[in-house]
């Protein structure tokens, strides 16, 4: 039987292959190539995350490889998102009018570029030490910056540029923590960055600290972490639809399972609580910058943009408030709000053939016009905000318990009530957008729409069996998995 | 490392910061990155630490054919003019060198002029990101940033893994090709490579 380590290789290969044997196939198949490439990668991983929870207490801990339980849960958010944006590319590329590079190589560099980011997205959660995962993160830059001025258009290079600027000196900046970490850490070399080592750091409590804020800050630059999104909501606004499910969905949470894995490792040198106060103050800032941009007028994509704002800011707050209540809730947020962002963004490729204006405004009225279309909005902006019986509302409901519980009462009241503000907002938002005053609009041929119609049915009924097994999910084997981290 | 040296490689940065001429600039970057490729040469004990060096040479030389060839490929009628005077730039560029290297504590490479030479080639980065206009400036801040990490490598006194020491030189110098392909795209789409044209994007 293969082994869980070989298996990990497999998943990342297999995207990575897929994307030479795109450069080569003829142009007529990349689409079934594509489709079937992706559907194997996500069977492997899906297997290896099937090993991974079966045994979760007792992960695969390499110095290159990892595969705990918050590395298996991105790992599954990661290849069902991915698959889903690969299925959907197909409608994307049928609609698209421009692009960064010529219009005969048009789909196959697209292919190309988004297979070998989803193959580092894979790999990040199974990266065995901190370097790995600083290399596959800055990798996944350059891939999807590219994607995200894919369109090769004024505002989208606009966003590719910030989102390639901004990130790139985040992670320079990261990278400097690492530098500081690797130099004090007593057997250097890649052992010496592997999770487990990081606390043998030897240089003091003051550079450990230093060298955790420098690295907390950087990867705060590339997971969107307010003060430093600026390039967030342009670069999930710009970027092809497919692309920005990926983006939203799975690449800043994978992000932040670095962040909270550096943050396990180094919480013993620097104190527990100084560590979760950064992450606490993130996760606050976060939800500020969000709340005041859900309650205004915004264009579709926009939107979900600042409400994976204000969702890795919940994230940030159940990482930092670090009971089991908070991390079942965590685990459960980053479910939930995958599935449903992502189906957010899926839905933008029949709504901007359905209402052009929706690039750049807000829109109303869709559930008078595209019922269907209307309906799987509304399952996903419907979830995003909150709405009783999303498992959103029960994971915010752990994380604030979680942090009563862990005696942060000020930051999670807080957090109460910017969340509920949040959620007046993006409930204003996702009325105004169904049943809100329609134009007349093209009703003939949207492309994607069947898919996104079945996708929608699908992320609905595992949106509701999200939050039944929710109250089973705390004191799970799972979390006490999450709550020991990677050993 | 000698602290003569150190100072030769954050003059070198300082000078990008103040230059007008994008030639100057790149020019200044890539006799960086070299000065970084021959310490790196002559500090190297096993095959490993001559291998790294080595890809240091070879990605100075990479980058500095690239943007030449940017550079060459983006005439523009007219130099850009920053916002921000020399001085001031300049001026930015020493107080972020100052803040850097007082707030971080000495942190173990092999000696202290070198953590400074790092902490201020990071700094000085970050200022020309900051400070400049034009978006081949902005580039090469991020060069900046990248040849001061590659000098923390260099002045760390353990073996580290050179797996990841090509995997970063590998990375970054991916960064910047792609950054530079973006430059090029913005100077045909807007006439400039300005990132004052890149701020129509605001809620």
């Amino acid at each position: 039987m293969i082994s869980s380590q070989a298996l990990a290789v497999v998943v990342v290969a297999v995207p990575l292959v897929t994307a030479g044997l795109v450069v080569l196939a003829p142009s007529k198949h990349l689409t079934v190539l594509a489709r079937t490439c992706a559907v194997a990668t996500s069977v492997f991983a899906v297997v290896l995350v099937g090993l991974a929870v079966k045994d979760a207490g007792h992960p695969l801990v390499g110095h290159w490889i990892v595969v705990d339980a918050a590395g298996a849960l991105l790992l599954a958010v990661t290849a069902v998102v991915g698959l889903a944006s690969v299925w959907m590319s197909a409608s994307f590329l049928q609609g698209a009018r421009s692009s960064f590079v010529v219009e005969g190589h048009r789909d196959r560099v697209y292919y190309v570029v988004l297979f070998l980011f989803w193959a580092m997205l894979l790999a990040v959660p199974l990266a065995g030490n901190l370097g790995a995962a600083w290399l596959l993160v800055e990798a996944t830059t350059a891939a999807s910056a590219l994607l995200v001025g894919f369109s090769g258009k004024a505002h989208a290079l606009e966003a590719g540029w910030k989102y390639l600027i901004l990130t790139s000196l985040g992670l320079g900046i990261a990278l400097l923590g690492i530098a500081i970490l690797a130099a004090g850490v007593p057997s250097g070399g890649v052992s010496g960055l592997a999770w487990g080592r990081l606390a043998t750091f030897g240089s003091g409590r003051s550079t450990a600290l230093t060298a955790y804020l420098l690295i907390l800050i950087g990867l705060a630059a590339k997971i969107g972490w307010a003060p430093v999104h600026n390039w967030l909501p342009d670069a999930h606004s710009q970027a092809p639809p497919p692309v920005s499910a990926l983006l939203s969905a799975a690449l800043l949470p994978t992000v932040l399972l670095v962040a909270w894995r550096t943050d396990r490792a180094l919480a013993p040198l620097i104190g527990v609580s100084a560590a979760q106060r950064v992450l606490i103050g993130f996760g606050l800032a976060s939800l500020a910058v969000a709340v005041p941009f859900l309650w205004r007028p915004m264009a579709f994509k926009r939107l979900l943009a600042y409400s994976s704002l204000e969702h890795l800011g919940v994230m940030a707050l159940g990482v930092g408030f670090g009971t089991p209540l908070a991390l079942a809730g965590v685990a459960l947020h980053i479910v939930g709000h995958a599935i449903a962002k992502a189906l957010g963004f899926y839905a933008a490729t029949p709504l901007l053939a359905h209402e052009p204006r929706a690039a750049r405004h807000a829109v109303s009225g869709i559930g008078r016009t595209a019922p269907v279309l209307g309906a799987t909005m509304g399952v996903s902006l419907g979830a995003l905000s909150g709405l009783p019986p999303s498992p959103l509302f029960v994971s915010e409901l752990l994380i604030l318990a979680g942090g009563f519980e862990s005696g942060r009462s000020w930051p999670a009241a807080i957090a109460a009530v910017l969340l509920a503000l949040g959620f007046l907002g993006l409930a204003h938002a996702t009325i105004e957008t169904l049943v809100g005053k329609a134009h007349r609009r093209n009703v003939t041929l949207l492309p994607g729409l069947r898919l996104v119609t079945t996708l929608g049915g699908v992320s609905l009924v595992v949106l509701l069996g999200l939050t039944a097994v929710a109250p089973w999910l705390s004191g799970s084997s799972f979390v006490d998995a999450l709550v020991r981290g990677v050993p | 490392m000698t602290g003569a040296t150190g100072w030769l490689l954050v003059g070198l940065g300082l000078g990008v910061v103040v230059v007008r001429r994008r030639s100057i600039a790149v020019g200044l970057v890539t006799t960086q990155a070299l000065v970084l490729a021959v310490i790196a040469l002559q500090q190297a004990g096993p095959a490993s630490d001559v291998v790294a060096g080595l890809a240091l040479a070879m990605r100075a030389a990479a980058l500095g054919g690239l943007f030449f060839v940017a550079v060459v490929r983006s005439r523009e009628s007219q130099p850009l003019r920053a916002r921000v005077t020399p001085m001031v730039r300049a001026g930015v560029a020493v107080v972020f060198i100052l803040l850097l290297t007082a707030l971080v504590p000495a942190f173990g490479l092999t000696s202290r002029p070198a953590e400074r030479a790092v902490l201020a080639l990071v700094a000085t980065g970050l200022a020309c990101a900051a400070t400049r206009r034009s978006t081949l400036f902005q580039v090469l801040g991020i060069v900046l940033v990248e040849n001061g990490l590659a000098l923390a490598a260099i002045g760390s006194p353990h073996a580290s893994s050179l797996i990841i020491e090509l995997g970063v030189t590998l990375d970054l110098t991916l960064i910047v090709c792609v950054a530079a392909l973006f430059h090029l795209r913005i100077f045909s789409e807007f006439g400039a490579g300005d990132s004052a044209a890149l701020r129509s994007l605001r809620d």
